[in-house]
């Protein structure tokens, strides 16, 4: 099967998927408590005017009329306007998202290349000393609450040590940022050639991937063991032992039976941490997705929450395609499977 | 050879380019710094949303303002019993007091370089209610009949009746008076007053304007070279999103910002004793109360209210909810409103308590819930404390945490389905009728709980167009006992505004819309 017949696949797959999570959460955000409409109309509302907001915003009528005209609208590429942004969704993902995945990215892949061979090394002799201590690290990392770690990390090094830069966004104010073209600061500094913006960004991005990343590699670390531990104790690789294989060339064996698994478990991490990411934002004031949708929960703000639910399943489609993609590149069989 | 004066001039600029050399203060671009919650979600006075009103109040001023005194630290306080020209420069007005004529001051300028007219007030009139939001309900309540252009700088208000509300009012900034001529560029047929623009963009004749804004990161304002009435100290305001209070906490400690918004009580406690910090307390603006619904068994029993208010620890509230740092409430109205009384007399007596209760038949005391939301800080421990208190007079509370939308729609006028319920009496205009109608007429905007006192609401109704002061004053008091006999607000404490500053920053005042007035504030080293 070629690569973009799978694609194709994936995206026909993805559709109902897609229409599904709408659906639901569509339902989800009206048939809760919150009210927008009192939240919009301010404190010194009367009756009139609430039912007058609320014929604005279609919700005096039936729920599936609600839905049924937003879908009309979502396949023209609009997803409504934030009630509390004053502007198009659209919009205001396309401002929040790169700080995000910028954000989540440089976690789990820094994530993925300390847990991983963290996890393989601990299994090569379970319940060793090295296994002891990176369970302890991983037992350190899940235990931890995000939203404390932050809170520590910007105490000890910049309020009191004063080596990180002020936890106030992803760039220093001091600094022109310069023009947008994929949304990173640290990238478009770089194509940009505003060196004093990249070093400022890389610098502003410390703090939180390293809190991030120390989230990110805890789970790394325990599955990569466990499927690492597995693999060490199948047959071919007793038998690679048993013939005297060299001990690299056991461990290049073993990482390419557990690199599926593992990548799999990577993909699904980083679309876990991309919905996480809120508290992390929340501290260190990043503006990037995660606290605009939980902003939007909490204020009742329905357009925007649909419009992150729904960036949200789009962008665990892509990494679980791309993890597929990856996947059936590693293991023939896999393709063959498909 | 080089004239000995250019060479002067050269290494003076040359000095001063490399910073070895002060500027001058006039050329200088100052920047404040501030740590806000969230960056403003919108600028049209009219829609209330986060940073709305924060960003509004720099941005549109009123044609009045309110008088400024010599407070007793000696340094300048609002006067909010008296009203003086802003915007206008006089006014005049009718035998009947019906009918005002403001003159404009001519020269105010708008950042887009329109002059201030008459003809933007009327469209702003008109914008107001043609959105039917905030700017309406403002006008109502100051009974504006109608607006119209006299001449180019003369605009005349037609009241349905005299009243005191009306020039506190004007000193508001909804509705907004917007630079019309700018934001007709921006209308369209679906949206003839660019609502939608002006959602997005500020358009007034205050002192600043905003420049950017970056959702979830910054907004920056920068100040209007146009204003005319005192040019301020900072000509450039970023204003920086930073959720996290304890995050903006650390940032005014370690002075990367000049201003951290709504720091929590705790903090408010350590930051005092921090002299890199400047912590500005007022006892403003409003009251931390608990409210009856009238009509709503077991509270439709003035007994049952009168026991619950006996019932209240005030003291345990005092310092278990409020740290010590609250001033307790004695009124519906409290300081700086003129007219304010200790008519709220009610202490602490849990025999009172009970004995009104057996009185009331409930011997064996009786269950109520209090609901309570997360609209102020506040709510929660007051309701914890609530419960603890009642309890000592047989009354088992329990609290109920609401989401703050429910709680606005389930306190919404005529809808009243909130038996008993946490608020905060406030309002932006300090004039004590203003005040009562609005908290606690029958048909009050901040009517909350239902209330419905027809002795009161003959008072109120009475006092709104009294133009006797003495007897003014005499029924304001009287009201003010009649609604604290009725027993419907539980009256606790007045939280207090406390603003944090770097200790460099001087000149803070607080307005009766308990929002900051960027103007006002200089940074001196």
């Amino acid at each position: 099967m070629s690569v973009g017949h799978f694609l194709l696949r994936r995206l026909v797959v993805a559709v109902p998927v897609a229409l599904g999570i709408l659906f639901v959460t569509f339902m989800l955000v009206r048939i809760g408590d919150q009210d927008p409409v009192a939240m919009l109309a301010g404190p010194m509302a009367d009756a009139p005017m609430l039912e007058r907001i609320r014929a604005e915003l279609m919700l005096d009528q039936p729920l599936l009329t609600q839905f049924w005209a937003y879908l009309q609208r979502l396949v023209q590429g609009d997803l409504g306007r934030s009630w509390q942004g004053n502007a198009p969704v659209t919009h205001e993902i396309a401002a929040h998202l790169p700080a995000t995945l910028e954000l989540v990215t440089l976690a789990v892949g820094l994530g993925a290349l300390i847990g991983v061979p963290l996890g393989l090394r601990a299994a090569e002799r379970p319940n060793g000393w090295f296994d002891q201590v990176s369970r302890f690290g991983s037992l350190f990392g899940f235990s931890l609450p995000t939203y404390w770690l932050g809170l520590m990390a910007i105490f000890v090094f910049f309020y009191l040590l004063g080596w990180a830069p002020a936890p106030m966004g992803r760039v220093s104010m001091m600094v022109t940022p310069p023009p947008p073209v994929t949304g990173s600061v640290l990238i478009d500094s770089l194509l940009a050639g505003n060196w004093e913006a990249a070093r400022s960004a890389a610098e502003q991005l410390v703090l939180p991937v390293a809190c991030f990343t120390i989230v990110a590699t805890a789970p790394i670390i325990k599955h990569t063991r466990a499927i690492a531990i597995e693999v060490m104790g199948s047959d071919y690789i007793r038998y690679a032992r048993a013939c005297g294989f060299p001990r690299n060339l056991v461990r290049r064996i073993a990482l390419r039976a557990a690199l599926v698994p593992v990548i799999t478990f990577v993909g699904s991490e980083f679309t876990s941490l991309l919905a996480a990411a809120s508290l992390i934002e929340f501290v260190f004031a990043w503006g990037g997705l995660g606290h605009w949708g939980l902003n939007a929960i909490l204020l009742g703000d329905f357009a925007a929450v649909q419009g992150y639910v729904l960036t949200l399943a789009i962008a665990s489609v892509i990494v679980f395609a791309l993890v597929d993609l990856a996947v059936m590149l590693l293991e023939p069989r896999a393709q063959a499977r498909a | 050879m080089a004239h000995p004066r250019r060479v002067l001039l050269a290494s003076v600029a040359l000095l001063t380019s490399l910073g070895l050399l002060p500027v001058p203060a006039a050329a200088q671009d100052r920047t404040m710094v501030m740590a806000m919650v969230t960056t403003p979600r919108g600028f049209d006075p009219d829609i209330w949303v986060p940073g709305q009103i924060e960003s509004s109040v720099n941005v549109y001023e009123g044609l009045t303002r309110f008088a400024t005194r010599q407070g007793a630290n000696g340094r300048p306080e609002v006067d909010p019993g008296r009203v003086e020209p802003h915007l206008a420069e006089s006014w005049t007005v009718s035998e009947d007091g019906k009918e005002y004529v403001f003159r404009i001051r001519p020269g105010m300028m708008s950042p887009f370089g329109n002059e201030l007219t008459s003809a933007d007030v009327v469209w702003t009139f008109e914008k107001s209610n043609a959105q039917r939001r905030t700017g309406l309900f403002i006008r109502n309540v100051a009974r504006i009949e109608s607006v119209e252009a006299v001449s180019r700088y003369e605009v005349r208000f037609r009241l349905r009746d005299a009243n005191r509300i009306f020039l506190s009012a004007l000193t508001l900034h909804i509705p907004a008076l917007f630079d019309s001529t700018e934001a007709k560029k921006h209308a369209t047929a679906e949206d003839p007053f660019a609502t939608r623009w002006l959602g997005s963009n500020t358009a007034g004749f205050g002192p600043y304007h905003v420049e950017s804004v970056q959702p979830g990161q910054q907004a920056v304002f920068v100040v209007n070279r146009g204003y005319q009435l005192g040019q301020p100290f900072h000509t450039r305001v970023v204003w920086r999103e930073v959720p996290s209070p304890a995050t903006r906490v650390a940032l005014v400690r370690t002075g990367q910002v000049h201003y951290a918004e709504q720091i929590p009580l705790q903090q408010i406690v350590d930051l005092r004793r921090d002299r890199r910090i400047r912590v500005e307390s007022v006892a403003a603006p409003g009251s931390a109360t608990v409210r009856m619904n009238p009509a709503s068994p077991p509270f439709d029993d003035v007994r049952v209210r009168r026991a619950i208010a006996y019932a209240t620890d005030y003291n345990a509230i005092g310092e278990a909810v409020f740290l010590g740092l609250g001033t307790r409430s004695r009124s519906m109205l409290n300081p700086p409103i003129p007219g304010a009384i200790d008519a709220y007399t009610y202490d602490t007596d849990y025999d009172r308590a009970r004995a009104l209760l057996a009185e009331a038949g409930h011997p064996n005391g009786l269950d109520i819930t209090l609901e309570y939301s997360t609209n102020w800080w506040w709510e929660e421990p007051l309701a914890l404390q609530m419960q603890a208190s009642l309890a000592r007079a047989g009354i088992r509370l329990t609290p109920k945490r609401i989401p703050a939308t429910e709680m606005t729609a389930r306190r919404a006028i005529r809808v009243w389905s909130l038996p008993m319920m946490t608020h905060l009496t406030s309002s932006f205009v300090p004039d004590p009728s203003y005040n009562m109608f609005l908290t606690a007429h029958s048909r009050g905007g901040s009517n909350v709980n239902g209330n419905n006192n027809p002795e009161l609401d003959r008072l109120i109704d009475a006092s709104v167009v009294e133009r006797d002061d003495a007897k003014w004053l005499e029924m304001i008091a009287e009201a003010q006992r009649v609604q604290a006999e009725s027993a419907t607000f539980i009256e606790t404490f007045l939280p207090g505004t406390h603003e944090v500053f770097v200790s460099c920053m001087e000149g803070f005042m607080w307005r009766p819309h308990n929002r900051l007035v960027w103007k006002d504030l200089a940074c001196r080293r």
